[in-house]
């Protein structure tokens, strides 16, 4: 990791390695961690399972929450990605379920979709200089929009109403069997596995590849990015297209756990992404943060989550004590001067 | 104002400057580009309440804390960027934080339009509705919508920086006028201008500072042309600089006709300039505030998108203006003058600033290779010999002449056959402005050319083969040989009609 | 532009003057010119909500002499209110409304009460008396008897799960109470209770839970039946589906009886839309037949064994006291 502050060798060996967002990201999580130990549930946190299905039901928000990252990196938002997941499980549902694709045409037909619309956000943003935050708006009320139309306003599920008002009955497609199953013995969940995919793509292009070099950039000075040649326009378009390409992976993934495509799936989760991300580290006015803190920005609110549900706090207590960590935790992560 | 000091840090902005101004004249403020005008307004008008010397207001001596409290003493500055907001109403902006207020607590609406339309009408201006958003109006009517405010306020001291840099001929005759009334109606008005012209047509009395020091000062009849000139020049020419490497005849940059427009095309920044440049020469481009120089280099970067007119050529091939990405593509660099906003991306690393420009080398088939770029960067660092004990330190960490070594490298790390260099050495440490001129040589050595701007203008004479001066986005003089002097250049740069080389 | 606005305007007034002139000059309730009936739904966000609208058209349908208008609230009061005044500014002949709330609606709909305009409040009560008819179900009676079923299905001993809808709201505190009551007297413990916000995500998030922390859970308990599914999903995820009884609440055609066939739940207790009996009432109104003040819909439940037969219909229990507007939030 870059070091973010200068170093000078008075400070002690903590305060030091406080330096670093990182540190300061997994601090956040172990103070989760050692509240999930105080209050465990009836002994609940101790056993794998709670911490797997954590892990399988935060991999939806962390997917989103990889392209949310690519997208607050060059100092933007985008607030669509709840409507494009719920667009992109209608889409899902209704290509396997009722249309009887081949998952392996419908998977790529709804990425593409994804990634299509968010072009169209980026395009906006980019070329046509609309704030992000505007575009994504519309995007996000253009995309539900666009969810219930396809829909019918109606759950997309195996009950399939007929022309005459009766429903016939079909099987749940493989594929959707196929993603909500585990590996391992059943110790892991395959949207996990794809959330951990996704955290490696998203790895690939913000450390590996030209082009998230030049996200970084632009998120930290788009002057003079643009007047060293990088090409802002296309490198944006970019970063919204990848987060509407998660956001679609996002929405299959919701459509096999549910066995079904609900119009109104992902509602407020692109708050949830966003949060994830801020708590990580990554800095809402771009150019700083990483894929690594997004993961463990992801572990903090999911077990936060986690720990709230196993000791059944009440609805009220959740959202107080949430609005609480986040607040504590974004002041954890404060750069020290 | 009396021996006027303020340091900035280890270097003195104003040092023992005194100004004398009386009711009812118009007192011009000369000198070049970081003479000390600036210093010394923002203590007039209470942005720096950090000073040595004292201020004598009627006899009285005062201090200003801010700039609400210079107003509140009837000293009130306009500004080259307007103070206005757009979208508010003139009447409103004119009471802006000053709002006249019934006893109720409400603004009392019709009394700040009564009372803007009365100061208005004193300043001769008809056919403006106050109650239309000033945004409605051309520059011109804004200018007289601030001084109207500043009248507002009682001021007896108006502070005019440039303030025809953005006026048309008919307008700044308008102006003219306005300022020959408020004269007449015993206000004092302190104005700065880079045009020789208008110091003749206005001022009755001039100040001339040179380098943070008081030079002269007389009333204008007192002080001709050549006069003011040389007073304002007068600096030492810096035998250190050297200017080794040598000029070869074959043509490499050649500019024809060129316009440029603003970004959002309302005006033309550069006008009809043609100019060239040969392999290894260093063409200086002279000019004061205001002058399009800077605008210029930008535009042929194509920082503004494409020209409206005029061609460019590179090593005799059409060169196209489009974009930065492009113009780096065809071999142009172009260093911009501000490093902390358009030149660094701060909050990255030492390498990756290094790199930005260039990174296509160092990641084929959109890759990035880590450690070709590391050992790039490592040259770099040793070749400009940027101090930096890390290389993934964020750039900002660095002092004011590395990180202009950075920015430095970032271009030639593009291989360009044109440097674009807009002011290499602006607030950087002695040391680390020797070592940037002698990489002008080594680069002009090895078959560059750079087109340099630079307010420094020893720097500029010694290190230029050619100069140009331009004068409101015109050329206005071409220069060569013994003819690069201070006094041609100033004279041309404040828009004297001189003979064209 | 704005020429072609107001000609715009101008049009749209003269179609209306005709529309209106048209509808003055014939016998009302004829096929060619039937009964205009407004029908105000808060939220078509829900599967319920869309199954009460269906049921309505399906039943308008059928009835030549009566045409709907529908309009979708989308869960906005005011938007809802300026969709009924509409109704109103339109004349038509009869309004239903299903309410998002009690007190902001209600003095929109005495205004069209007032004016001579029928009105079938839906589900939702508003406050007062100042409607033609109001046709609903009872949640605390389903709550109940869900309860009963459950006490019976146990041998009243077990260890239960509330998957509980919001709190804030009306359907679920009596879902809640009625339960409570039903179970009254028993061994059948709630061992966990959470609120799943309606969403079958946080259901099965909130099961998963419950299974992490108790091994022995003899029975779920979801306040609607995609919160049946979802647990139910957390259990067999876990192996533990087999073990466990899942009830939910709703009977909707495409989810709870479509669960119960795939043998997901052992039953769901219909909480009927009344959208059928709605047109009914509304043809007897317009007819100039009287109509009781007030209609508590009858509800089934729907188990393995009687699926096919169409459910059960519970048997009537003493009416418990409907509040007129909604009970204060409880925590």
């Amino acid at each position: 990791m870059i070091p973010l502050v200068s170093n000078t060798s008075q400070k002690t060996f903590i305060s030091r390695l406080m330096q670093y967002p990182v540190t300061r990201a997994i601090l956040a999580l172990i103070v989760i961690f050692v509240i999930g130990l105080v209050f465990n549930g009836g002994g609940a946190f101790f056993k794998w399972p709670a911490h797997r299905d954590m892990l399988r039901q935060y991999s939806v928000f962390g997917i989103l929450a990889c392209g949310m990252t690519i997208v607050i990196i060059t100092a933007g938002i985008d607030l669509s990605v709840g409507s494009m997941l719920g667009l992109s499980a209608v889409v899902f549902s209704l290509l396997t379920i009722h249309r009887d694709w081949n998952p392996w045409h419908a998977i790529p037909a709804c990425i593409a979709m994804g990634a299509i619309l968010g072009v169209v956000s980026g395009g906006l943003i980019s070329r046509f200089r609309i704030q992000p935050f505007i575009a994504t708006l519309a995007m996000m009320v253009f995309a539900r929009g666009l969810a219930k139309f396809i829909s019918g306003g109606m759950k997309i599920s195996t009950s399939i109403q007929q022309a005459d008002g009766s429903y016939i009955y079909k099987n749940d497609p493989a594929i959707f069997k196929m993603i909500d199953s585990r590996i391992l013995d059943g110790n892991l969940a395959v949207v996990t596995l794809i959330f951990i995919f996704c955290l490696f793509i998203s790895w690939l292009i913000l450390s590996r590849l030209r082009i998230g070099r030049y996200l970084y950039a632009i998120g930290g000075n788009e002057e003079a990015a643009r007047l060293s040649g990088v090409p802002v326009i296309k490198a944006k378009i970019f970063a919204y297209g990848m987060c509407g390409l998660f956001s679609a992976i996002a929405g299959i993934c919701q459509a096999a756990q549910e066995y079904q495509g609900d119009p109104e799936a992902g509602v407020s989760y692109e708050l949830t992404a966003i949060a994830i991300a801020v708590i990580g580290g990554t800095n809402l006015m771009g150019g700083r943060g990483s894929i690594l803190l997004t993961l463990f920005g992801t572990l903090t609110i999911g077990y936060l989550d986690k720990i709230l549900s196993i000791n059944a706090v009440s609805e009220a207590g959740r959202l107080m004590l949430t609005g609480v960590i986040i607040v504590s935790a974004v002041l954890l992560q404060r750069r020290r001067k | 104002m009396h021996n006027i000091s303020k340091r900035f840090g280890g270097t003195a902005a104003l040092e023992g400057v005194s100004i004398e101004l009386y009711p009812g004249e118009a007192h011009i403020l000369a000198g070049e580009n970081g003479a000390g005008k600036s210093t010394l307004i923002k203590i007039l008008c209470g942005v720096y309440s950090e000073y040595a010397g004292r201020i004598v207001l009627e006899n009285r001596p005062v201090k200003f804390s801010s700039p609400q409290d210079a107003a509140r003493h009837g000293i009130a500055a306009i500004h080259q960027e307007l103070s206005l907001i757009p979208a508010m109403s003139v009447s409103d902006n004119i009471f802006l934080g000053r709002e006249k207020m019934k006893k109720n607590g409400t603004v009392d609406f019709s009394a700040q339009t009564i009372a803007s339309q009365k100061i208005l009408k004193r300043l001769g201006i008809d056919g403006v509705d106050v109650h239309r958003p000033v945004e409605e109006y051309p520059i011109s009517i804004m200018q007289m919508i601030e001084i109207a405010k500043a009248l507002s306020m009682n001021s007896r001291i108006i502070i005019m920086d440039e303030p025809t840099s953005a006026l048309t001929e008919p307008e700044v005759n308008k102006l003219f006028e306005t300022i020959s009334a408020l004269k007449l109606q015993g206000h004092a008005i302190i104005y700065i201008t880079h045009k020789m012209e208008e110091i003749y047509k206005i001022g009755d009395r001039i100040t001339v500072l040179r380098d943070g020091r008081f030079v002269a000062a007389a009333p204008i009849a007192d002080m001709a042309r050549n006069a003011l000139i040389r007073n304002m020049v007068g600096r030492e020419l810096n035998e250190q600089i050297q200017r080794r490497s040598k000029v070869c005849a074959e043509e490499l940059f050649r500019v024809e006709n060129l316009d440029i427009a603003d970004p959002q095309g309302n005006r033309n920044l550069v006008n009809d300039v043609s100019f060239s440049a040969r392999k290894g020469e260093i063409l200086g481009i002279a000019g004061l505030q205001g002058s399009g120089a800077s605008e210029l280099l930008n535009g042929i970067f194509g920082a503004y998108g494409p020209v409206s007119k005029g061609s460019v050529f590179l090593n005799g091939n059409p060169f196209v203006v489009r974009s930065p990405g492009r113009s780096i593509e065809q071999g142009l660099a172009l260093l911009t003058n501000d490093r902390k906003t358009t030149g660094l991306v701060l909050g990255m690393s030492i390498v990756e600033n290094i790199t930005l420009a260039s990174l296509p080398q160092y990641s084929p088939v959109c890759w990035m290779r880590n450690s070709m770029e590391q050992k790039a960067a490592l040259r770099y660092k040793q070749e400009l010999n940027i101090k930096a004990d890390e290389l993934s330190r964020e750039v900002s960490s660095l002092s004011g002449g590395n990180q202009q070594k950075v920015a430095l490298a970032k271009w030639v790390g593009t291989k360009p056959l044109v440097l674009l260099l807009d002011e290499p050495t602006r607030g950087i440490d002695v040391a680390s402005k020797h070592e940037i001129y002698e990489l002008m040589n080594r680069w002009t050595a090895a078959g560059c050319a750079i087109i340099l701007i630079t307010s420094e203008m020893p720097e500029l004479i010694a290190l230029s083969d050619r100069i140009i001066v331009m004068h409101r986005g015109r050329i206005s003089a071409r220069l060569e040989g013994d003819r690069i002097t201070q006094e041609n250049i100033l004279h041309a740069a404040m828009g004297q009609e001189r003979e064209v080389a | 532009m704005k020429k072609t606005r107001s000609m715009l305007v101008g049009i749209a007034i003269v179609l209306c003057l005709a529309l209106t002139a048209a509808t003055w000059s014939a016998e009302k309730g004829t096929p060619e010119n039937p009964w205009v009936i407004g029908m105000s739904q808060c939220n078509l966000g829900e599967p319920w909500r869309v199954q009460m609208n269906a049921d309505i058209k399906s039943a308008a349908d059928a009835a030549p002499s009566i045409k709907v208008i529908y309009k979708d609230a989308q869960n906005d009061t005011l938007r809802q209110r300026a969709h009924i005044e509409e109704f109103i500014g339109q004349g038509v002949d009869l309004l239903i409304v299903s309410p998002k709330e009690a007190a902001p609606l209600t003095p929109i709909i005495r205004n069209a009460y007032t004016n001579k305009i029928p009105v079938i409040v839906l589900d939702r009560r508003v406050v007062g008396e100042d409607y033609t008819c109001f046709i609903g179900a009872d949640n605390k009676k389903i709550g109940e008897a869900a309860g009963r079923w459950i006490a019976g299905k146990l041998n009243g001993k077990g260890n239960v799960v509330e998957l509980k809808g919001l709190m804030t709201t009306t359907p679920g505190q009596d879902r809640n109470s009625g339960f409570r009551k039903g179970i009254e007297g028993t061994e059948i413990k709630v061992i966990f209770e959470a609120d799943m916000k309606w969403l079958e995500p946080d259901a099965r998030k909130e099961m998963e839970s419950a299974l992490a922390r108790f091994d022995k859970i003899d029975l779920v308990y979801g306040h609607n039946d995609p919160a049946a599914h979802g647990a139910y999903l957390a259990a067999k995820a876990a192996g533990r589906e087999k073990n466990i009884i899942f009830v939910g609440i709703d009977g909707l055609v495409q989810e709870g009886q479509a669960y119960i066939k795939q043998n997901i739940l052992q039953a769901s207790f219909e909480y009927p839309t009344g959208g059928k009996e709605a047109i009914e009432i509304a043809l007897k109104i317009l007819k100039g037949e009287t109509v009781p003040k007030e209609i508590t819909l009858k509800s089934r439940v729907f188990t393995p064994e009687n699926l096919e037969k169409g459910g059960e219909w519970l048997p009537e229990m003493p009416a418990s006291s409907a509040p007129a507007q909604p009970a204060k939030k409880e925590q």
